[in-house]
């Protein structure tokens, strides 16, 4: 059993992982920057340490500042959450050195899935589908001899790429050539490698991702999927469990291919293995995620299972508390609140939460890293919160997020709040066609609230009648400056 | 009284009776919190203000009006190009003199992890440039002019 966790993470993540310490009667200790002091998850925390420095390097992502702080306040393990230091093998080798327990998979297996091509090689070698491709290292001739057996239309693909930096999509063979060369050069440019592989681009593809648990008393598990087709920017906006696309027995096949990958690699935490779906019903592994993921309430809500606590356990030593057969109910939903105007091409937004009333009612939960009052800053990343609905139903369920969108009020910071509404009413997200380029198919122009002329005549009345009456200047409550009207009773309780 | 939005400046002046106000067949009653009545139906509204700007949230949309004061000079200079946000000037791409177009990508910013463009708003000449490459700007401040 642990006794007392730091959390290397910030808002809404950390908020998640105290509160689960909290039920386990773990005690937690956070950890912020000076620009965080006062912020949700520093009051959640038994002890708040504050980071010395100033930006990332020096505050979230100081391994060697936050291993002192673990060892001088006497934590016996340290939890990443996910981003910064997550998916760093080199601290959790460091938390392993200093005698703490690091929460998380092995330094080797986060090694290993790092790596793209190393992950592609090994999941090769373990029989997970891998996306038809091949690595080359021959140059031009080579690319050309391979692209007919790997098929059109193709990705080239630089081997240490990223950020989309020497990659190309080819379409027509006639292209090939002119396309590698340039891709080739872009690589050598951008990473001073020209390698570059070649991979078949899956078009109209579904993101789904296999959730996996594993212990080190020899068992791995899968927790059923989660379908993240929904993207903006390469970052999720809406996810949901189960996919419409799986019947049972590709979930058994999938879940099947995500526990071998995680096996594969000795695996131990939570951790989730992405796939894309081809239309034709064809999965092909994407990556593995070697840590809790932002998506992940979805599928407590359909399992049961609290995924945080989990990795508690097992990086106690202890085996899971889940049963090897997960049975899945209902259906949940997740969306995430961004302080971002997708009306503006999804820019970023900052401001004070002047007012921040989130929805309540039966199957809904809010993961917050914000309340009331707080100042959105521009120092860390925009999302807020996550809001997550479970219903029988799909059908249901989505109905029942739109109502609680409907009645999230946010004041004072633009929210994506009305496009993730519009979402949940979209004849394609309704008829569950949901696709990984779906919001720039369905938005080529970008996206605008659908707003009728009633709506905004209403704004327009709302904002002069409360001037005219100075509305809101003086919100407070009837009582508070009186004396409680009970307060000079004396009731006696029999 | 008048607000900016995004659809331009709009003009309103409500019919008063009491604690409510009407509009286009719109009842707005303010006795106990905000409840707007369309078609005989009660919908309740949430409102805010942050500076001259009403933030209102009505039927599951969140809408903005600028309140411009009377005798105002009409809000922010012409040609004045600022900053959306705080951050970081990564490029400036144009130079004083320089003739430039609406739309045309003026500098590259970056604020919040990721990089932003800031376009010219009128086709016009630029007048000055008052942040070089790597300064830091605060939401607001005026980069450049064009005229």
């Amino acid at each position: 059993m642990l006794k007392r966790v730091l959390v290397a993470n910030r808002g809404e993540i950390a908020c998640r992982i105290l509160h689960a310490c909290r039920e386990a009667n773990i005690e937690g200790v956070a950890i912020f920057a000076a620009n965080d002091a006062g912020t949700l998850f520093t009051e959640l925390a038994d002890i708040s340490i504050q980071l010395a420095g100033e930006g990332l390097a020096e505050t979230y992502l100081n391994q060697q500042q936050i291993i002192e702080i673990a060892q001088e306040n006497g934590c016996d393990s340290i939890h990443p959450g996910f981003g910064f230091l997550s998916e760093r093998a080199d601290f959790a080798q460091a938390v392993i050195d200093s005698g703490l327990i690091w929460i998380g998979p092995s330094p080797g297996a986060i090694t290993q899935m790092g790596d793209k091509m190393t992950a592609r090689i090994t999941m090769r070698a373990a029989g997970v589908p891998v996306i038809p491709g091949e690595e080359v290292d021959g140059g031009l001739e080579q690319v050309l001899a391979v692209a007919p057996s790997v098929g059109y239309p193709l990705l080239l693909k630089a081997t240490s790429g990223g950020g989309g930096k020497g990659m190309r999509a080819v379409h027509d063979p006639a292209d090939l050539e002119s396309e590698a060369k340039a891709a080739m050069r872009e690589a050598l440019n951008a990473f001073g490698d020209d390698r570059i592989y070649v991979e078949r681009l899956l078009v109209g593809s579904r993101h789904i991702e296999i959730q996996i648990l594993a212990d080190q008393h020899g068992r791995t598990i899968h927790l059923g999927e989660r379908e993240c087709s929904i993207q903006r920017r390469h970052q999720k906006v809406f996810e949901e469990s189960p996919s419409v696309a799986l019947d049972p027995e590709l979930r058994e096949q999938m879940g099947e291919a995500a526990c071998e990958a995680a096996r594969a690699v000795s695996f131990e935490g939570a951790g989730t293995v992405e796939f894309l779906l081809t239309p034709k019903g064809e999965f092909f592994f994407l990556e593995m995620n070697t840590r809790i993921q932002v998506e992940h309430p979805v599928t407590e809500m359909v399992t049961g299972v609290d995924l945080v606590k989990e990795q508690l356990r097992i990086a106690a030593g202890q085996p899971m508390s889940c049963p090897s057969i997960i049975s899945m109910r209902g259906h949940a939903i997740e969306v995430r609140l961004y302080a971002e105007d997708p009306s503006n091409n999804f820019l970023p937004a900052i401001g004070k939460l002047q007012v921040f009333k989130p929805p309540t009612g039966p199957g809904v939960r809010l993961d917050t890293g914000v309340r009331q009052g707080d100042e959105v800053t521009p120092n860390y990343d925009p999302m807020l919160a996550k809001l997550i609905v479970w219903a029988p139903s799909r059908e249901e369920a989505l109905a029942r997020m739109a109502r609680a969108l409907d009645k999230f009020v946010v004041l004072g910071c633009i929210t994506n709040l009305r496009f993730l509404r519009e979402l949940c009413e979209h004849k394609d997200v309704v008829e569950g066609w949901t696709t990984t380029d779906m919001i720039d198919r369905l938005w080529p122009d970008g996206w605008s609230p659908d707003q009728n002329e009633i709506i905004r005549k209403a704004g327009l009345l709302i904002a002069s009648s409360c001037e005219a009456t100075a509305f809101g200047k003086t919100v407070s409550s009837i009582y508070s400056e009186h004396v409680s009207p009970f307060a000079t009773l004396n009731r006696r309780f029999p | 009284m008048d607000f900016k939005t995004k659809d331009g400046i709009l003009e309103i002046e409500p019919q008063r009776n009491g604690s409510q106000f009407s509009y286009e067949g719109l009842i707005l009653d303010l006795s106990g919190g905000l409840w707007l009545e369309i078609d005989g139906r009660k919908h309740k509204a949430h409102a805010t203000k942050v500076g001259d700007v009403w933030w209102v949230h009505i039927l599951g949309h969140t809408m903005c009006f600028e309140l411009i004061e009377p005798g105002a000079t009409g809000g922010m200079e012409e040609g004045a190009m600022t900053s959306p946000m705080p951050g970081k000037i990564l490029e400036v791409l144009v130079k004083v003199g320089q003739q430039v177009k609406t739309g045309q990508a003026l500098m590259i910013m970056e604020a919040m992890k990721m990089e932003h463009k800031i376009v010219a708003n009128q086709d016009g000449i630029i007048q000055e440039i008052h942040y070089e490459q790597g300064a830091q700007v605060d939401q607001g401040a005026q980069l450049l002019s064009i005229e």
